[in-house]
């Protein structure tokens, strides 16, 4: 029975060449640092679950976003374990995608034929710090709005066009209602449609050229 | 990079994959293990760490210390030391945007900078030493984050140890490698690596001196309620300081006694229905943020009134409003004010009186408010100050001004005209909290519950 449903998707899903080609490859010898990637994935996936759970309760206005917070982390069943995990793997996912970063440099594996590899790393980077930054602000409360505040200010120094990224930011010369709900909608929408995005081409590229070997004396 | 070399690294790789192992299950399993791991130990962070907390956004409390998160402690860190420098110092941009985006922009363009198809650790010392000294740099400057630059008293002793440790011995560093790189081409990877661990030595060494010099400031968290319980009693707490000399213990005075400018002012109680169901919690919030002033109430937002109140403490306030006045909200169970006494037990500063009086007098008898210089603040205060101190509280004596005052009978002069009205002047205390004061003064006032205990009538035995 199993077998004959097996079969029935393998021939129209192609199971076995899925598993040919994303499963079965020959990999040169690797260690633990070359975990450090697919930990940043798993990570990024439990961002993507505990935070859509959040979305449930949480209120982006300045009204409510820190009441709405306490009430996901007093009231709501195991809320505060949801919350927990969010702000504990944000802070993981810099963490260990900076690492990752790191293993890539000294292992020189953004040499030939990894270099888009590499540039696409960076744009994970940036939009990892980005939702770091944009996500500190949504709970409303005085640490992240100082912070904020300060943030915004240090990309509002940029010679010439400093007013115009303030103001994008900010949404106004000050923090208000519509920055949290900017901040809210890029944390939520625009940085992670990106960020999945860019991990889709990374992955593609790590699988075209497969993982790099660590670097002998010959190399 | 020419067609022939890229052959090679082909052919290397594909040499390299022959003898090398499967994705799957070899190096999912790792991953797989990883991922495990990970999930358990951020279980334990949610569970026993849990969320640091802050009070709610204000943005008129200017005086806030802002903290980004960690990792953004480091720019802060350099963003600090780089203003020390003079004449650049003062150039914002040039820390905020040109730094960093030349670093960043390196960090992009690495692949193609560094075009050469040598690999080996090696043979790479001059990159892999300018990222060793960064990313120490970065850990340092984490580290340092909570170290002032410029002390109060004007040494900048700390902040010369720090812009050593984080800018200059990096900046020197770097300037050797390239040195090295282009002028001694035989030694250069002996000197760079020499020149990386002295270089990283000494930042750490500047770093422990900075650090090691630097004495922290007691900090104090403010815990931030979290039950509604809880939050009641912080509003309660807030509403005794900063309420009571108008509006009473329990919000039903109605007219003003006792607070210099509004003696006798006629104003309305605001425990009843005709404010709470009239006032929702943000028009309360109002009030309490814009005060009255035409009738007499100050604001007590932060932004008219420096020892004012937060937005947090504004929503407590409220909400002990709510549940404890409001006969549409129900409290939830509350601690009393104090334990209730035995027959025979003496009452003790810490444990009763403390709380009576913050609840019931401070709110007047404080530095600042017009009530004989009678300051009820700390144990020795209440003993000894006031214009009539050592009349207000006489061990074992029921003519003690604060006995006769709080047991309706004001205090006169020899020519029969009032001196000290009745206490508080706007309502009368409850039987068992006169009771408590009566005792505790009778007793001889104990401080601390031992001494209390000591005084106390032996409970006889069951
Ligand atoms: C200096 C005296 C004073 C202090 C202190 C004071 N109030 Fe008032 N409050 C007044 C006066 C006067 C009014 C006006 C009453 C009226 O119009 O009947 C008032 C009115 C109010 C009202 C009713 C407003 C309305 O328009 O119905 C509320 C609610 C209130 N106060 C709450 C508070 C709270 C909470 C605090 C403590 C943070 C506080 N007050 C501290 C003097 C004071
Ligand atoms: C509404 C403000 C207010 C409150 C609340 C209040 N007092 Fe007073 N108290 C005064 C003022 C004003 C005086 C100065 C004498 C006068 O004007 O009656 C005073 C004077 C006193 C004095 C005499 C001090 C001296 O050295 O002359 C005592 C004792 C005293 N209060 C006890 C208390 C006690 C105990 C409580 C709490 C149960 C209390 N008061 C609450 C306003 C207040
Ligand atoms: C959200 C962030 C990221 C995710 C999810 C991610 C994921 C991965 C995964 C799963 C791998 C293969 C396993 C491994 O080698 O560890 C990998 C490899 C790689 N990553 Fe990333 N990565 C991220 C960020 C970055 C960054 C910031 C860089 C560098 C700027 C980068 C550059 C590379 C390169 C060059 C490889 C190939 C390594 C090799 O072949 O040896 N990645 N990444």
């Amino acid at each position: 029975m199993w077998q004959k449903t097996y079969a029935w998707l393998d021939e129209r899903l192609g199971l076995g060449d899925l598993y040919k080609n994303l499963l079965d490859r020959p990999e040169p010898h690797g260690n633990w640092w070359n975990t450090l990637g697919s930990a940043s994935l798993f990570l990024f996936i439990i961002q993507v679950v505990t935070g859509i759970f959040l979305t449930v309760y949480y209120t982006p206005s300045p009204d409510h976003a820190y009441d709405s917070i306490q009430y996901i982390m007093n009231e709501v069943a195991f809320g505060w374990l949801i919350r927990g995990i969010h702000h504990w793997a944000a802070s993981l996912m810099v963490l260990v995608v900076f690492v990752h970063m790191l293993r890539v440099f000294y292992t020189a594996s953004y040499k030939y034929p990894r270099e888009l590899t590499w540039l696409v790393g960076i744009g994970l980077l940036l939009l990892t710090i980005g939702m770091g930054f944009t996500g500190y602000l949504l709970p409303w409360h005085q640490m992240a709005y100082w912070a904020t505040t300060v943030g915004t200010q240090i990309a509002g120094s940029v010679p010439f066009a400093g007013e115009f990224i303030l103001q994008a930011l900010r949404g106004g010369p000050d923090l208000s209602a519509l920055t949290l709900q900017r901040f809210f909608s890029a944390h939520i929408w625009m940085l992670p449609a990106l960020l999945a995005l860019l991990v889709g081409v990374h992955l593609y590229l790590i699988i075209k050229h497969g993982e790099s070997h660590f670097p002998d004396k010959e190399d | 990079m020419n067609e022939e070399t890229k052959k090679q690294i082909n052919q290397k790789y594909e040499r390299k994959l022959e003898h090398g192992e499967r994705f799957w299950p070899d190096s999912i399993f790792k991953d797989v293990i990883v991922a495990l791991g990970i999930f358990l130990v951020l279980i334990l962070l949610a569970t026993f760490v849990g969320v640091h907390d802050a009070p709610k956004a204000d943005p008129s409390d200017t005086s806030y210390v802002p903290r980004p998160e960690w990792y953004f402690l480091f720019l802060f860190k350099f963003l600090a030391l780089y203003g020390q420098i003079p004449v650049v110092g003062k150039i914002e941009w040039l820390a905020t945007v040109l730094i960093p985006g030349i670093f960043m922009g390196l960090l992009t363009l690495l692949p193609f900078i560094d075009g050469s198809p040598r690999r080996y650790y090696a043979k790479r010392t001059m990159p892999i030493g300018i990222m060793s000294i960064m990313v120490l740099g970065i850990v340092l400057l984490t580290f340092l984050a909570d170290v002032p630059t410029v002390l109060a008293d004007g040494s900048s002793l700390l902040g010369t140890l720090q812009t050593i440790a984080g800018i200059v011995i990096p900046v020197i560093a770097y300037a050797l490698f390239i040195f090295y790189a282009y002028k001694t081409k035989e030694n250069a990877v002996r000197l760079t690596i020499i020149t990386a661990l002295i270089s990283g030595v000494l930042m750490i060494v500047f770093t422990g001196a900075a650090l090691a010099l630097h004495q922290p400031p007691a900090v104090e968290t403010a815990e931030v309620p979290h039950t509604l319980a809880d939050q009641i009693v912080a509003g309660q707490e807030l509403y005794s300081l900063y309420c009571v000399e108008c509006h009473g213990d329990d919000g039903a005075t109605t007219v003003i006694e006792g607070v210099q400018g509004l003696e006798g002012l006629e104003i309305m109680a605001i425990n009843g229905k005709d404010v709470l169901y009239t006032l929702n919690d943000a028009s309360l919030v109002e009030v309490i943020n814009y005060g009255r002033p035409d009738a007499g109430m100050n604001p007590f937002g932060k932004a008219y009134n420096p020892e004012g109140l937060t937005r947090s403490q504004m929503d407590y306030i409220v909400t002990f409003m709510r549940y404890i006045w409001d006969d549409r909200f129900e409290a939830p169970e509350i601690k009393p004010l104090f334990p209730e006494l035995a027959e025979g037990e003496v009452p003790s500063y810490e444990v009763h009186i403390q709380p009576i009086v913050k609840r019931y007098c401070i709110s007047c008898h404080r530095p600042g408010k017009d009530s004989n210089e009678y300051y009820m603040d700390t144990y020795a205060n209440i003993l000894n100050s006031g214009e009539n101190a050592g009349k207000n509280v006489i061990a074992g004596d029921m003519n003690s001004y604060l006995l006769q005052t709080i047991q309706g009978t004001p205090i006169l002069d020899a020519s029969g005209a009032e001196i000290i009205g009745v206490m508080p002047p706007n309502g009368s205390l409850k039987p068992d909290v006169v009771d408590a004061l009566v005792r505790w003064i009778m007793a001889g006032m104990p401080e601390t519950e031992a001494e209390a205990d000591a005084l106390s009538a032996p409970t006889p035995a069951p």
